[in-house]
Parts: C-alpha cells; structure tokens; sequence
C-alpha cells in the first residue's frame, strides 16, 4: 500500500538539479584554485571536495525527498560551507581569507543537523540556543584569526585591521572553549533526546545521534590532543575529515531506518487528489505520502461530531498516542476530519494544516463513507440485538410454559385421577374424573408439541448437536450425519438458529424434493459454524422461497453469517450457512 | 419399601410424594437439584428414586445424569425418570445400563393413578418401564430401513411396542384384551420374524426390542 509514487511538483526537481550542477562547477573552480598552492598534500585537497561533493548528494537526495523538510538545505550549505573552507588552502591571499572566515562553519552546520534531525525543525528551546551558539563559534569568534592576524594563517591577509598576535591568542583560546561547551551541550541533548525516545523513534535516531555525539566529541579531543602530544597535522586534518565524512553516511543509515519517509509537495497532493478521485484511491495514502508519515492516519467527524476512523470505529482525538498530533481539517467553521501524525517526524503542524486544506473535500467525501461505515454498524449491531432478544424471549416463553402452564396440567390431571379414588365415588363421577383426566393428557400433549416447536427440550438439555442427532433420527428417509468440532459453549443464538434451519431445511426438503435421501452436515471450526443440508431431489428450489426459509435467512444475517441455497434442476438442492460463533 | 423423590417445583413435588405414598412407599426423603438427590440417595439408600430431569442449576439434564449415576453405583436402588418431554436418546441411556429396575416417563402419567402404581411396582421388582410416546418414536412406521417392521401384523406391532414399552405377558394380554396365551403365541411369531433371541427376562426383552429398533441401520 505505501509503495506508490510519491507525487512530486518537476519545477523542484529542475531547480535541484540546477543547485546541483552549479555546486559541482564551484567544486571543479575550488579545486582548480587549490590544487597547485602547495598548501598541503593533493590527495588532502581532494579529499576535502570528495566529502563536499558526498554533502551535495546526500543533501540535495534528501531535499528531493522531502521538499519541507529543512535537513536537506541543510546539508548542502554544508557542503557549500566545506568547499568555502578548502579555499583556505589557495594561493591567492584573498581566497585564503575566505577559507579562514568560513573555515569551521561545517561545524556549525553539522551541530544543526544533529539538532534539527529527523523533523528539520528545532523543537525545543534549547536546541535553539545550541545552534545559535555554534554559528556564532564558527563565525563570530572566528574573527580575531583574520581581523587582528596581518601575517598569521593567512599571507598578507587583506581583512587585517590589526597585527595583534595577543588578541589573536585570546580569540582563538575563547573560540576553542565555547566550541567545547557548544559539543558537550549537543551531546547532552542528544543522549537526553534518545534516552526519551520511544523504541521505534529511537531506531531511527540511533545511527545519526550516536555516531554525531562520537564525532563531535572528536573535535575538541583531537585539537587537544594536536596541542599538547604534538601529534603530525596532517593526522588530525585526515581524521577530521573523515569524521566529517561519516556524518551524510549516518544521516543515510537513519533514513534507511525509516524517519525520513519520501514526502511529496502539496501543489502536488491537490493534483493527485484529482487524478484519483475517480480511481477511489484512498485520500489516507496521499497524504501519508505527501507528508512523508507513513503511521499517518485520518480521522472523520461523522454527523454528531463524533470522531471515528475510516472503518467506522470510534478514534479518541483528545489522545491520539505518544508524540502524536491531530490536525483539524475545516470546510467552513464545520470540521471535517483530523489527520492524525507522528510529531517527530512532521515538525510544523502548518504544513500538515495547509496540506489537509487541499485534501478538504476529497476528505468530506471519505468522511460520508466513514459514516455510512458507522449507520451500517450501528444497524448491524441493532439487528443482533433484535435477534438475541427475540431469541432469548422464545426461550424465556418455552421455559415459562415448561414450569408454569405444563406442570399445572400435570397437577390439574393429577387432581382428575384422585377423584377417581376418593371412596363412595359413584361410577359415573370416576367415569366423568377419568374422562377429564383424558381430555387433560391431550391438551398436555398438545402444549408439549407447541413448547418443543418453541425450543426443544433436547437443545436446551443436551445442545446442538444432540438435538440435530434426534432430528435426523426422526427423519423418514434415510438420512447422513456429519457432526465435526464440538458444540461446547456454542452461544444460545447460534444454536437455536442453526437447529432450525436444519429442521426447515429437512422439513422442506420432505415437502418438495422428493428426494430419497438427505444429508446434514454441522461442522465448527474456527470459531465458524457451517451448516449444509442437501438432497438428492429434484432440485429448481426456488431461493429463499418459503417464508420460513426467508426468516432463518434474516437470522443468520443478523448473526454476521450468510445462508445460500443451491438447487440447479434434477441436481439436488443444497442450503447452506455459516454462522460465526466465537464469543 | 422406601422412595426417595426429586423435583425442583414445590407443587409437583408434593405431588408427587402423595401419589408415591399412595402406592405404599415411605417418603425417605425429597430433592430439588441433581447434587442434593445423589446426596439423600447415598445416606438413605432407598428402594426407589422418583426424579425429574431439568432442575438447578443448570436447568438442563442434571436429574438425567444424577438417575444414570445412581443406577451405577447403587444397582439395588430402582429409579423413575420423570420429565415434560422424552427423549429417544435417554431412554437408550437408561436402558442400555446393566438390569432393570428402570423407568422412563411423561410427568403427565402420574394422573393415572393406578397405571403408575403398578409401574412403580414393576420397576421396584427389576422390571423396565418405558413411556408409550418414547417407545412410538422407535416404532414411528415412517422410520424406514426397519427392516422387518412392515412384516408384523398391525396386532404384532402392538405387542411389540408393549413389549418395548417393559410390559409383561399378562399386562400385554391385559391392555389388548386378549389371552396370554394369544400373546405368548404373538411374541414368538415376532422374534421368529425379527430375529430376536427368546427371553423370559423382561428387561432383556425391552432391551432386544429396542436394541432390533434403533440398530436399523
């Protein structure tokens, strides 16, 4: 189901590729303008604008993906960010000075993606503050290098001011303690972030929390390990590149893990809401895919207001799970539905707002569907209880008639016979007693026959099975019986209404099939009762043409089954059910 | 002699115990639920239990089950299952059970007097009493594959049913108003027809016959 293509606008994916090309051409102008400074090893020069090339992909890929997702403009300024700073190996002094404004800003950038992952947004105040520490690390104290430096880092640098190697010192010492709080503050937020996490948002975040708290951590680390083990320069610049590196390789396991599912843009939504409609797909699955929320769900405010899903079932909108969020869906001031999203995956619940605007009436007609869903429900669930009730009422009346009007005859012909025995009686009293003693006997025997049409006494005293066994034992053609599975706690409903259908079927079949032999067949299995009842008659039985026939069928209907007659001529007629019976 | 009886309705339970009584037992004790009667029957130990089938608290067949109970684990006890319906299906069960002391019938019977008490007395000498309606369902003419069956005379039939129905030479004689001797030269010409095996023995008459009657198949 969540395979489908993801609707995308063509002008995003022109102008993408259009970043992308001018990118590579500042990639090819960076490394022609380093490459023969001297400054450095070549490969080391290549290196950097092979990792600036790996941000451009992964980032413009992941812009692609998720066009309102800011992660991917993220990480291409980062790769614009990393070739800026490769000018700092060029031969020209006034590149240079370039590279050295912007040569720690991948830093910056990277502390924002680990921050803002996978939503792209900032979610919390503290987050905020980090990233705004960071850019102002990367940028603001970077200052003193080139400002105060006229022959440092950079030859005849021509941003100096100044040649004050003392405040050079002092930026760079206050540069190098702030970036240490700014990574320490990062790594608390994110080992913060991921211990709340729930197991499933915590797949997702692992592999890029866990490898960008290693990797920034790397950072200050490895400048003091540069500073007081002396270690070779070169070491380090290649193990910070190849931190640098790991970082669009974690960010793509994450994706791969989920949390960053194609979205597509709402322009789109709108068109594909009118390709569709017509083809009935479902307006849940273009919106799940537009927002890139895969465990998006909509919910209907059906008639009263009340809220339901697209089954009919009522949805709790108050509390829609952890980090879930509902947006209101409105035609008019009259709400519609909500769409129901994973808020660490959707941080702005604009975008979902506006895309639920333009889903509005595709929605609406979802939404009459989803009532029509909760009428047939309700109706369903109506007809059972009609049926239970009936059914319970017949047992009530069979069981009052056995206790009540039964036994008073039994006791009224009681009384009768004693008559017969009271001494002196004269012959015609006895006669007369013995008399209405019979004419008694015959009105129990005929409320005997009255009751066990009602309910027999043998499917309340010994259940379904036993009752059907008498039923075809009583049967004056030669009759098979197949009874399989157990008729054990079979609820009350489905047992009466089977056995009558079994006695309708066998008393029609008597009646109009002429057949000279008849099977029944009960089996239950998997909490469903089928019933089969077949002959070897002439067949052409009209379906559901006696009364008594069309009334089983309405039964079993309102107890969730269906009843089929098949009864081609000269072929026998079969009559089959099925009931669900699980409680 | 003494009766112990079974029946959860008040009024039919007295009842009961005053038509018992009238046919010379001893009321040793009464029931309303299956549990109590196995209860009474176990301490009291009575020549005949009297019960009635659907009682608490199932409401389903407990007097049944209690009745074939007893006849399992106190043989010399007689027992009389009462019920407002019968079944084919209890009969057999009751029947099948070991010797005879066994009866089988519609509540409604009790009003005549004194047809009860003579069965009450039959089932107390080892004897079988099966309910006329119960033995008509395993006669029912239109249960086909009987073979056999359609051989009988109507006159047969009768005493077959009778036969079925636990009755002895002279009572059958008795009810057709016809001569013993008429009826012992019946019942040899049935089994003779049917293929049952001869027997003084009435419970194991009742039981052939209704063994022939429902192994049709």
């Amino acid at each position: 189901m969540a395979t489908g293509q993801v609707w995308r606008s063509h002008s995003l994916d022109l102008a993408l590729v259009l970043l992308g090309v001018v990118s590579l051409v500042l990639v090819f102008v960076v490394v022609a303008l380093t490459v023969d400074s001297g400054n450095g090893p070549l490969w080391a020069l290549l290196l950097v604008n092979a990792v600036a090339v790996e941000y451009l992909v992964v980032g413009l890929l992941g812009w692609r993906r998720r066009p309102h997702n800011r992660l991917g403009p993220i990480i291409v300024v980062g790769a614009i960010a990393i070739l800026l700073s490769a000018l700092g190996n060029a031969a020209t002094p006034s590149l240079v000075a370039v590279g050295i404004v912007f040569a720690t800003l991948p830093l910056g950038m990277i502390v924002h993606l680990l921050l803002a992952f996978p939503s792209g947004r900032l979610q919390t105040r503290s987050s905020v503050v980090i990233v705004v520490g960071a850019y102002v690390v990367c940028l603001l104290l970077q200052a003193p290098l080139y400002l105060f430096a006229a022959d440092g880092p950079v030859p005849g640098d021509p941003l100096a001011i100044a040649d004050r190697p003392d405040l050079v010192g002092i930026g760079q010492t206050v540069q190098s303690l702030c970036g240490a709080l700014v990574m320490v503050a990062t790594t608390v937020v994110l080992v913060g972030r991921l211990r709340e996490a729930t197991p499933r948002q915590r797949r997702v975040l692992a592999p890029l929390d866990a490898y960008g708290i290693v990797a920034i951590l790397c950072v200050p680390v490895s400048s003091i390990m540069r500073s007081t083990m002396n270690l070779d320069a070169n070491l380090i610049t290649i193990l910070q590149i190849v931190l640098l590196a790991g970082v669009p390789l974690a960010f793509t396991w994450s994706i791969q893990r989920g949390g960053f599912a194609p979205a597509g843009e709402i322009d789109a939504l709108a068109v594909r809401l009118g390709a569709e409609a017509a083809a009935g797909s479902s307006v849940d699955l273009a919106l799940a895919q537009t927002l890139g929320d895969p465990s998006l769900q909509v919910i209907y405010a059906v008639a009263d207001g009340r809220p339901v899903d697209g089954a009919g079932r009522p949805f709790d909108i108050e509390n829609p799970g952890p980090r879930r969020l509902a947006a209101a869906v409105h035609i008019g001031p009259r709400p519609v539905a909500w769409i129901v999203y994973d808020a660490t995956l959707i941080a702005d619940p604009g975008y979902v707002e506006s895309a639920g605007q333009v889903a509005a009436l595709a929605l609406e007609r979802e939404r009459l569907t989803a009532e029509l869903m909760v009428r047939s429900r309700e109706l369903e669930q109506s007809r059972a209880r009609i049926i239970e009730t009936g059914d319970d009422e017949r047992r009530r009346i069979a069981q009052d008639l056995h206790d009540g009007l039964q036994s008073q005859l039994v006791l009224l012909a009681l009384r009768a016979g004693l008559l017969t025995e009271v001494d002196g009686a004269s012959p015609e009293v006895v006669r007369r007693a013995t008399q209405l003693r019979r004419e008694l006997d015959t009105a129990a025997a005929e409320l005997r026959r009255l009751v066990h049409g009602l309910m027999p006494a043998l499917l309340v005293e010994r259940g379904l099975y036993a009752a059907t066994e008498d039923l075809v034992a009583l049967t004056p053609l030669p009759t098979d019986l197949m009874l399989e599975g157990s008729d054990a706690g079979l609820p009350d409903t489905v047992k009466s209404a089977a056995y009558f259908v079994v006695a309708e079927g066998l008393a029609n079949a008597l009646k109009h099939s002429g057949a000279g032999r008849m099977s029944v067949g009960l089996n239950r299995f998997n909490g469903t009762l089928r019933i089969e009842i077949s002959d070897n008659g002439i067949g052409g039985a009209v379906a559901m043409g006696g009364a008594g026939l069309r009334g089983l069928a309405d039964r079993i209907d309102g107890l969730g089954g269906r009843l089929l007659i098949d009864s081609p001529p000269a072929q026998g007629t079969r009559l089959m059910a099925e009931v669900p019976c699980a409680r | 002699m003494r009766a112990v009886i079974a029946e959860d309705q008040a009024l039919l339970r007295e009842g009961l115990v005053l038509v018992v009584e009238s046919a010379g037992f001893e009321i040793a004790g009464t029931a309303d639920s299956g549990t109590s009667l196995l209860e009474i029957t176990r301490t009291e130990k009575p020549d005949l239990v009297v019960t009635d089938i659907r009682m608490p608290p199932t409401f389903t067949d407990e007097g049944l089950v209690a009745a074939l109970e007893i006849r399992r684990t106190q043989p010399s006890t007689a027992v009389l299952v009462l019920s407002q319906f019968v079944q084919r299906r209890y009969a057999l069960e009751l029947v099948r059970q070991r010797g005879g002391g066994v009866g089988y019938l519609l509540k409604q019977r009790i009003s005549d007097i004194g047809t009860f008490r003579d069965d009450l007395k039959r089932i107390c000498a080892g004897g079988t009493v099966l309910d006329p309606e119960v033995v008509a369902r395993f006669m029912d003419p239109t249960d086909s594959g009987r073979a056999g069956l359609e051989r009988l005379t109507p006159r047969q039939r009768d005493v077959l049913g009778l036969m079925a129905a636990g009755r002895s030479n002279a009572s059958i004689a008795r009810e057709l108003v016809i001569t013993e001797k008429a009826v012992v030269h019946h019942a040899s010409r049935i089994y003779d027809v049917l293929g049952l095996p001869p027997s003084a023995d009435d419970h194991r008459r009742v039981l052939a016959v209704i063994q022939y009657l429902t192994n049709s198949d």
